[in-house]
């Protein structure tokens, strides 16, 4: 892995994620995009600590929420995918598409949940609407984003092939 | 030479990350939030600059006969004048005969240009650039051309940042005052606000007036106008209203904290 690349994207991505995307009420979530590729195309090592590292990110710029649920959200469903990815290849787009949109949807519930947990205050009705519609933006826009990722990460990853 | 190199199991990675996450989960809010305001300290020059191209990109000509911002800004302060002065003729009648004063007697404003804006469907804040400090304290009132927006939410004095939760972020609570009616209004995430089961029907487009509150507010001032009045579904007798903010959130790039003169 090239941390200082690593650093970099995270970094670019989550400024963007708090800047430019903030005013759109209805948004794909980069961090989750990203979160699924580290976990697809890294060893599992790597994995572990790329999707905490994201989960902190995410906290950064997920308030008024308090920091800490998207780390370890972030973690443990990032972990899971890393292991599920050892077991079952996650290389053609539509599965790819279908990762990020389980992972967005399982991070995004426990995420709420567990600020439920500590805040004791109820999250807005439509929380689960809002989770939806992110996780669905975030797996048609996801799989594209691979490319220049892979890119950006000096990693080769074959595409179109038959995995 | 061979480099030593220090293995850690994956098991010890994973446990190490899960334990920092809930350290940050359970230390007190007002200590972890300040990473939040900090980040956007150093990151606010890619921030707002971010922010500026999507308003650049949202900012759509006025058409004929319908209003700019300087219009709505404008109307929302003649609607807070018009409401200032009934409620100052009130006073007048009631309580305070020949001795009155201005509202705004003794009030500071402390001005803050918009970092950042989100406003999804879970949240709806702002952060802001504080032009100075002094006086500002959680719960005041935030207004955003001349209408009430939201709330301080928190404070990081030393980078003069703040977060101000909208008053249509679902956590949001404000007694409201509408058509001479007392209610309290809760957010939707949705960039909207709403009073439910109202026991009185109001027109759309009637103005939403957030209530004084000592030591926050002197006067009622204009907060949003109902964009809907709908019968409860579930007890049709009471009704559903739907308040939109008095101007366009995600357009603003300054705003005001209303510090009020305690000693008054």
């Amino acid at each position: 892995m090239r941390w200082f690349r690593f650093a970099l994207l995270i970094l670019a991505v989550t400024v963007l994620q708090k800047g430019l995307l903030a005013r759109w009420g209805s948004k794909p979530d980069l961090l989750v995009i990203l979160l699924v590729f580290f976990a697809i195309y890294y060893n599992t090592s790597d994995a572990i600590i790329s999707s905490f590292t994201i989960g902190f990110a995410a906290d950064l710029v997920g308030s008024p929420m308090p920091m800490g649920p998207q780390m370890i959200s972030f973690g443990l469903f990032g972990t899971l995918l890393a292991y599920l990815h050892r077991v079952i290849a996650i290389k053609r787009m539509p599965y790819q598409a279908l990762a990020i949109f389980a992972t967005s949807v399982l991070t995004g519930v426990m995420t709420h949940l567990l600020v439920y947990i500590t805040e004791g205050e109820s999250v807005a009705a439509n929380i689960y609407t809002v989770v939806f519609v992110t996780s669905l933006y975030s797996s048609i826009v996801g799989p594209f984003l691979f490319l220049p990722s892979a890119w950006w990460m000096r990693i080769k990853i074959a595409r179109f092939g038959r995995h | 030479m061979a480099r030593k190199q220090t293995k850690v199991s994956r098991r010890m990675l994973f446990t190490w990350f899960t334990l920092t996450g809930l350290i940050f989960l359970f230390a007190p809010q007002n200590l972890t939030s300040k990473f939040q305001l900090a980040f956007v300290h150093v990151f606010r020059w890619p921030l707002t600059i971010g922010g500026n191209l999507v308003m650049t990109a949202q900012t759509q000509q006025p058409l004929a006969g319908t209003a700019g911002p300087s219009e709505i800004q404008y109307r929302n302060a003649i609607e807070n004048f018009k409401k200032t002065l009934a409620q100052q003729q009130k006073d007048f009648d009631k309580l305070y005969g020949l001795y009155n004063t201005y509202v705004w007697e003794g009030t500071d404003f402390v001005l803050a240009d918009v970092i950042t804006v989100t406003v999804d469907g879970s949240r709806n804040e702002l952060t802001i650039d504080c032009r100075k400090t002094t006086g500002l304290a959680k719960g005041q009132f935030v207004l955003g051309d001349e209408c009430i927006i939201g709330r301080i939410s928190d404070i990081f004095p030393q980078i003069s940042k703040a977060q101000v939760d909208l008053f249509t972020d679902p956590m949001s609570k404000i007694p409201v005052k509408i058509a001479e009616f007392k209610n309290i209004m809760k957010g939707t995430g949705n960039n909207t606000a709403k009073i439910e089961m109202a026991k009185n029907k109001v027109e759309v487009g009637e103005n939403v007036f957030a209530l004084r509150e000592a030591g926050f507010l002197d006067a009622p001032m204009i907060v949003g106008k109902v964009s809907e009045c709908n019968r409860n579904q579930e007890n049709p007798s009471f009704w559903d209203i739907t308040v939109a903010p008095a101007c366009n959130i995600k357009q603003l790039e300054d705003v005001a904290v209303i510090i009020m003169n305690t000693q008054k």
